[in-house]
C-alpha cells in the first residue's frame, strides 16, 4: 500500500467533522451553519472512503456516493430556505428563528 | 310432464307466487294505484292457491304418499353439513298449503273492502302477501332449517302487522310484545336444532327423526322440550300466551288470517310434523298435551268476561289451539290437523264476520255497545251464527266433527286422560257460554242507540273510533269483496267438517298416515267416540243454554262474584307477573347501571383521558425550546454519551 496510512486520513476526516461540528454550534449565521453541515458530511465521507481502502471493500464508496447525494438535495432545501427567508426580510439568525417554541 | 314433476312445479308456484306479489307492490311503489295494489295481493294468493290445489290433486292420484322433496340448490354447507333450499309435498305439507292459501286469498279479498281508503294500504297488501309467501315456507319447507326460516319469517310479517297502524302507541307496543314473546321460542327451537346438528349432522327430516330414536332420553326429551317452546309461544299457550289477545291491535282480516286461523296454529303442524322426535319423547308430548288442556281451560275463562268483541274471539283462538295441542300431544295427530282445518274455516269466519260489524260501526270494538246490530245487519248474523254454531261443535257444524273425536281420543291414557277429557268437557261448556253471550249481545235484541245512529245517517259515521279511518259511509252490509269471503266460509264452517265423521269414516286420518300416524292409544272404541260426542253436545247446549238465560232474555242475573270477575279481568294476572318477574327487575338494574356505572364511570372516562393527556403535554412542552443550538447541543451530547458507553462496555 502506497502513501500515508489509514490513521492519517482518519485524523483529517476527525478534524474535519469536529471543525464542521464546532461551526453548527456555536455559529449563529444560517449560511455558516449550512456550510459547517456539509463540512461534518465530507468529513464523515472521507472516514467512509479511507476505511473502504484500508479494508480492499467497495461498499464504503458506494455508500459515500449515496451520502453526497443526499447532501446535494439537502443543500437544495436549505439554501431553497435561506432565500425564502431572506425574501420575507427575516433575519438569517438562528437565535431569532425560535418560532417552534413549545 | 311426470305426475312428480307436476308436484314440484305446483309447489314452487305456491310458494313463490305471494313473493313475486309483494315484490311486485314494493317496486311499483306508488306508480300504481291503490286497488291495483290489493288487487295483485289478491291475485298472487288465489294462485298459490290454485297451486296447492294442483298439488293436491297429483298427490292425492299417488299410490305411494310419503312424500317427495326437491332441492333447488345447496343452500348453505360447511363440511360435511349440508342444508339445501327444498320443497316438500306430503300429505301434511298439502293439507297446510291448502289451509293457508285457500283461507288466506278469501281474507286478503275481504281485506280489500276492509282497508278501502286506508293511508298506507299498499304497504298492508306487500305484508299481506308477505306473510302467506312466509307461512308457506313454513309448511312447505323441505327441512327443520328451512322451517325456522319461515317460523321466524311469520313472526316478522306478524310483527309488521300488528303494528300496521303504527302511529298508535298500543298498536306498537303490542307488535313488540308479540315478537319478543315469539323471540323466547325462536330461540328454544334454534337450540333443539343445534342439539339434533350435534348429534346427526344434519337437518333433514327423515335423518333427524331416524337419528331421534337413537339418542339419549335426556337427549331427545331437550329436543322435544325445544321444539314445544317454540310451538308454545307460536300458539300462544300458557305460560308464553299474553302477547295474543293484544295483538288484536291490528287490522281485523290480520287477527282472522295470522292471529285465528294460520300462523297460531303452527305450533300444531309442528308437533304433527316432528311427531318422531316427540313420540320418543313421550313425557314431553304430554307436556304439551297438558298445556293445551290448561289453556283451554283458563282462555276459555278469560272469555268470559272480556267486552273487547275482538279479544273475546282471541281468547277462543288460544282456548282452541288448546284443544288443538290435548289431539296432538296425546298422538292423535290427525285430530289436531283436522281441528286445525275446521278453526281455520269457522275462526276466520267469526273474526271477518265481527269486522263487517265493527266496519260498520266505524270502529267501534266493545260489545256492550254494539248491541242489537243483528236486526240491521241479518247476513253478518246468520253468518255469525253459523261459526258461533261450528264453535261450540252442535252438529251438524264443522266444529262437531273435529272437536270431539280430540276429547274422545283421551280417554284411553290413565288417570292423566280422565283429566284431559273432564278439562275438553268443561272447555265445551266455557265455549258454549262465552261464544254465545257475545252472539246474545251483539247480534240481539233491538239495536242500541250507538247502532241505529250508524244506520240511520250513514254520511255521519265517519271515523272517530279506534280503527275509524276510512270506514265511512256504507251501503248495506259492506262491499262485495267482503260479503263473498263470509259467505264462503260460512259455507265451509257449516260443511267443512263433514269429510271426516269418526269413527265411521276418516278421510283426515287415512290421508295423514303416511307421514303422521295415530298412535294406538289415542284411538277410542265407537263407544268411547259416540259417548263423548253426547256429552260434549249436550253440555256445549247447556253453554249455550245458560249464555240464553243471562244475556239473551235475563231470565237469570249475570252472576256478580266480584273477585272472581276481577280475576278474569285481569287475566289471571299473568301480565302483571310478567311485569315483576321480568320487566321491573330489568328495568332497575338498567336504571341502577346508569346511575351509579355509566354516569360516573363511562361519561366520566372521557373528559378524565382527556385532561391527563392535557397535563402531560404541558409537562413535554418545555422541552421544546425552538432553539437550533439547543438541539444540536442536545445531539451532540447524546452521541457523544453513546460513544462513552460503548467504547466502556467494549
Amino acid at each position: 500500500m502506497l502513501g500515508p496510512g489509514v490513521a492519517w486520513y482518519l485524523g483529517v476526516a476527525a478534524f474535519l467533522f469536529g471543525t464542521g461540528a464546532l461551526g453548527v454550534l456555536v455559529r449563529r449565521n444560517v449560511l455558516i451553519v449550512l456550510l459547517s453541515l456539509e463540512i461534518m458530511l465530507n468529513g464523515g465521507n472521507l472516514a467512509l472512503i479511507s476505511f473502504s481502502r484500508h479494508a480492499g471493500n467497495g461498499a464504503g464508496q458506494i455508500f459515500a456516493l449515496a451520502v453526497m447525494a443526499v447532501a446535494a438535495s439537502e443543500v437544495c432545501v436549505g439554501l431553497g430556505l435561506v432565500v425564502a427567508l431572506h425574501r420575507r426580510r427575516l433575519a438569517l439568525d438562528v437565535d431569532r428563528l425560535s418560532e417552534l417554541r413549545g | 310432464m311426470s305426475a312428480v314433476d307436476q308436484m314440484g312445479a305446483a309447489a314452487w308456484l305456491c310458494l313463490l307466487a305471494p313473493l313475486a306479489g309483494t315484490i311486485l307492490i314494493l317496486l311499483a311503489g306508488t306508480r300504481i294505484s291503490r286497488a291495483a295494489a290489493a288487487w295483485i295481493s289478491t291475485g298472487s294468493v288465489f294462485v298459490a292457491f290454485a297451486g296447492a290445489v294442483w298439488a293436491f290433486l297429483v298427490l292425492h292420484s299417488q299410490q305411494n304418499r310419503s312424500g317427495t322433496i326437491w332441492t333447488a340448490w345447496t343452500w348453505l354447507q360447511a363440511g360435511s353439513f349440508k342444508v339445501g333450499l327444498q320443497v316438500l309435498v306430503d300429505p301434511l305439507s298439502t293439507m297446510m298449503m291448502l289451509i293457508v292459501s285457500g283461507v288466506g286469498a278469501l281474507i286478503v279479498l275481504y281485506s280489500i273492502g276492509y282497508m278501502a281508503g286506508d293511508d298506507e294500504e299498499r304497504r298492508y297488501f306487500a305484508y299481506m302477501s308477505f306473510f302467506v309467501f312466509s307461512m308457506l315456507m313454513l309448511v312447505e319447507g323441505g327441512n327443520l332449517l328451512l322451517l325456522l326460516v319461515g317460523w321466524g319469517l311469520v313472526g316478522l310479517s306478524s310483527y309488521l302487522l300488528i303494528g300496521f297502524w303504527h302511529e298508535r302507541p298500543s298498536a306498537v307496543r303490542a307488535a313488540k310484545k308479540a315478537f319478543v314473546m315469539n323471540a323466547l321460542g325462536d330461540a328454544t327451537m334454534a337450540l333443539a336444532l343445534f342439539v339434533l346438528i350435534a348429534h346427526s349432522n344434519s337437518l333433514a327430516f327423515t335423518t333427524s327423526f331416524a337419528t331421534a330414536g337413537s339418542l339419549s332420553q335426556t337427549t331427545v326429551d331437550l329436543v322435544a322440550l325445544g321444539l314445544l317452546g317454540g310451538a308454545v309461544a307460536k300458539s300462544a299457550q300458557i305460560p308464553l300466551q299474553t302477547w295474543l289477545p293484544d295483538a288484536m291491535e291490528g287490522p281485523t282480516p290480520v287477527s282472522a288470517l295470522i292471529h285465528a286461523a294460520t300462523m297460531v296454529t303452527a305450533g300444531v303442524y309442528l308437533i304433527a310434523r316432528t311427531n318422531p322426535i316427540f313420540e320418543q319423547a313421550r313425557t314431553i308430548e304430554l307436556i304439551a298435551a297438558g298445556t293445551g288442556a290448561l289453556t283451554l281451560l283458563v282462555a276459555g275463562l278469560i272469555a268470559l268476561v272480556q267486552t273487547d268483541i275482538k279479544r273475546v274471539i282471541a281468547y277462543s283462538t288460544m282456548s282452541q289451539i288448546g284443544y288443538m295441542f290435548l289431539g296432538a300431544g296425546v298422538g292423535g295427530y290427525a285430530n289436531g290437523m283436522f281441528h286445525l282445518m275446521t278453526h281455520a274455516f269457522f275462526k276466520a269466519l267469526l273474526f271477518l264476520g265481527a269486522g263487517l260489524a265493527i266496519h260498520a260501526l266505524a270502529g267501534e270494538q266493545d260489545i256492550r255497545k254494539m248491541r242489537g246490530i243483528g236486526a240491521l245487519m241479518p247476513f253478518t248474523k246468520w253468518c255469525f251464527l253459523a261459526g258461533a254454531l261450528a264453535l261450540v261443535g252442535v252438529p251438524p257444524f264443522s266444529g262437531f266433527f273435529s272437536k270431539d273425536p280430540i276429547i274422545a281420543s283421551t280417554v284411553n291414557l290413565g288417570w292423566y286422560g280422565w283429566v284431559f277429557w273432564v278439562c275438553g268437557v268443561v272447555g265445551a261448556f266455557l265455549t258454549g257460554i262465552y261464544t254465545f253471550r257475545l252472539w246474545f249481545l251483539v247480534f240481539t235484541g233491538p239495536p242500541s242507540e250507538l247502532v241505529s245512529s250508524h244506520f240511520a245517517a250513514p254520511a255521519a259515521a265517519d271515523g272517530n273510533g279506534a280503527e275509524g279511518r276510512g270506514h265511512g259511509a256504507h251501503h248495506g252490509e259492506g262491499p262485495w269483496t267482503m260479503l263473498v269471503p263470509v259467505g264462503v266460509l260460512a259455507l265451509l264452517a257449516t260443511f267443512g267438517g263433514w269429510i271426516q265423521w269418526p269413527p265411521k269414516w276418516e278421510y283426515v286420518t287415512d290421508w295423514l298416515k303416511p307421514v303422521a300416524p295415530t298412535l294406538a292409544a289415542a284411538v277410542p272404541s265407537s263407544t268411547q267416540e259416540y259417548v263423548t260426542s253426547a256429552v260434549t253436545v249436550l253440555v256445549g247446549l247447556a253453554g249455550i243454554a245458560v249464555a240464553w238465560a243471562m244475556y239473551g232474555s235475563g231470565r237469570i242475573a249475570v252472576p256478580k262474584a266480584a273477585s272472581a270477575r276481577q280475576l278474569l279481568e285481569h287475566k289471571f294476572y299473568f301480565d302483571e307477573l310478567y311485569d315483576a318477574l321480568f320487566y321491573r327487575p330489568t328495568a332497575a338494574a338498567a336504571d341502577w347501571l346508569r346511575r351509579d356505572f355509566e354516569e360516573p364511570v363511562v361519561l366520566q372516562t372521557g373528559p378524565d383521558l382527556g385532561q391527563t393527556t392535557l397535563d402531560a403535554g404541558g409537562l413535554v412542552r418545555r422541552l421544546q425550546t425552538g432553539l437550533l443550538r439547543t438541539y444540536v447541543f442536545a445531539l451532540a451530547t447524546g452521541a457523544a454519551v453513546i460513544g462513552i458507553v460503548f467504547l466502556l462496555v467494549k
